[in-house]
């Protein structure tokens, strides 16, 4: 990593090590509610496939994953089995968001239990808004994240440097 | 006493069982008019009611009964268990559905008057609290405790209300009786701040250690509401086809 660590890196070393990484998103699944069948129809049925996307949907624990769909409502008691298992996830590591428990609250956003937000924990790169989101919200969720890891700098990304936005699929604000 | 009080329910349940077969066999038309006329009395649990009422004596305060649907009685705290372990043991309602509290007082939280930033929307309007209401059974206190169980063999239930002084809520623990009453209890005592006396292993069930306050309870306040306007607000948009004149004529 001596290359990545001074930025140095080649660009075409660059380009087929990113083609790599986003073909091979082993993603840990975090099912909370409802969002999570939506979830299980894009990641476990034949109509939607998603590993035809290179997305692999069964790694064996957090510590093989590259990415995690967090699709539920999160609740407080929830915080910290979540921030565990995030943590012992390798870097790079992503963060989907899936519906709009985990984005924002969503209808439980007065509730006394409820988390307003995963990104209130945990660093998120795309939003996937919907209650809950198709399986399709959710694939086009993973291809825009797999366009931000090819035109991504693994060396920005790995010092830290790069500043991240996240996206949010359909457009619209982050309020 | 109680024995024959068991069976007679039986055999006044197997006369309605009859009845009602008949009735099936009978022509459809007149079924529904006798269908209202056998709803209008409930033998079997008039009998209940009145079971409990001879065996708890002075802890019997009143009943309820939807005829052909359900059974409500409302008995004193002190006779809490004892009602449990009669409906248990010699009325044969062996199942424990669910022990649970109601707080009646009403909420001194309207969705207005709470965030202030919805004061600025519509305008500070001081809401009048309305006046305690009580369920079937009727009720004088604040905080009612609930227990509702149920015999799988009559299908036949009854839910046992008791109302907890204001100032002193607290009640006795069923787990002598209902061991399955534990975890119950717990969510009680989590939610509304209701003490069960003599319970094991008090502590939080469903919230996460360190929560303050009994989320159940109305007069718990809901922090996002005081800091946040209610976020339906800004999502508020003409549904299609509503108002498509007025954007027609605007443009």
């Amino acid at each position: 990593m001596g290359l990545v660590d001074a930025g140095k890196m080649p660009k075409s070393i660059t380009k087929l090590l990113n083609i790599s990484r986003k073909y091979s998103l082993w993603v840990y699944q975090w099912g909370l509610a409802c969002c999570a069948l939506e979830m299980g129809a894009a990641f476990g049925s034949p109509r939607y496939d998603v590993m035809r996307l290179g997305v692999i949907p069964f790694p064996a624990s957090p510590r093989q994953a590259d990415l995690v769909v967090v699709s539920g409502t999160v609740t407080d008691k929830m915080v910290p089995a979540i921030l565990r298992l995030y943590e012992q996830m390798p870097d790079p590591k992503y963060v989907i968001s899936m519906g709009s428990c985990a984005n924002c609250g969503g209808p439980y956003w007065d509730s006394y239990s409820v988390t307003k937000g995963v990104d209130q924990i945990i660093p998120v790169d795309v939003y996937v808004p919907g209650c809950p989101p198709r399986p399709e919200a959710l694939l086009e969720g993973i291809v825009l994240l797999q366009e931000m890891i090819q035109n991504e700098d693994p060396a920005e990304r790995w010092t830290g440097a790069q500043d991240r936005e996240p996206i949010v699929v359909g457009g619209g604000p982050i309020s | 006493m109680p024995d024959s009080v068991l069976q007679a329910t039986r055999s006044v349940a197997a006369d309605a069982r009859e009845r009602s077969e008949r009735r099936a066999q009978s022509v459809s038309d007149t079924a529904v008019e006798e269908d209202e006329a056998v709803v209008e009395t409930d033998a079997v649990r008039e009998a209940i009611a009145k079971a409990f009422a001879d065996h708890l004596g002075d802890g019997f305060i009143d009943q309820h009964i939807t005829p052909g649907s359900d059974l409500w009685i409302r008995i004193d705290r002190s006779a809490w268990v004892d009602a449990a372990r009669f409906a248990k043991d010699r009325l044969g309602m062996t199942w424990l559905d669910f022990v649970s509290a109601i707080d009646w007082l009403p909420s001194p939280f309207g969705r207005d008057m709470e965030a202030e930033q919805d004061w600025v929307v519509h305008g500070r309007e001081d809401k009048e609290i309305d006046p305690q209401e009580t369920g079937v059974a009727g009720g004088e206190t604040r905080f009612q405790m609930l227990l509702r169980v149920y015999s799988t063999t009559e299908h036949m239930g009854v839910t046992i209300k008791a109302d907890l002084p204001d100032g002193d809520a607290t009640i006795e623990t069923l787990i002598p009786v209902f061991a399955g009453a534990n975890w119950h209890e717990r969510e009680v005592w989590e939610m509304f701040g209701i003490h069960v006396a003599g319970h094991p292993d008090l502590r939080a069930l469903y919230l996460p250690s360190g929560f303050e306050g009994n989320p159940l309870r109305k007069d718990y306040p809901l922090v996002a509401r005081r800091v946040k306007p209610w976020p339906g607000i800004v999502d508020v948009e003409p549904m299609p086809g509503e108002d498509d004149d007025a954007e027609e004529g605007s443009e």
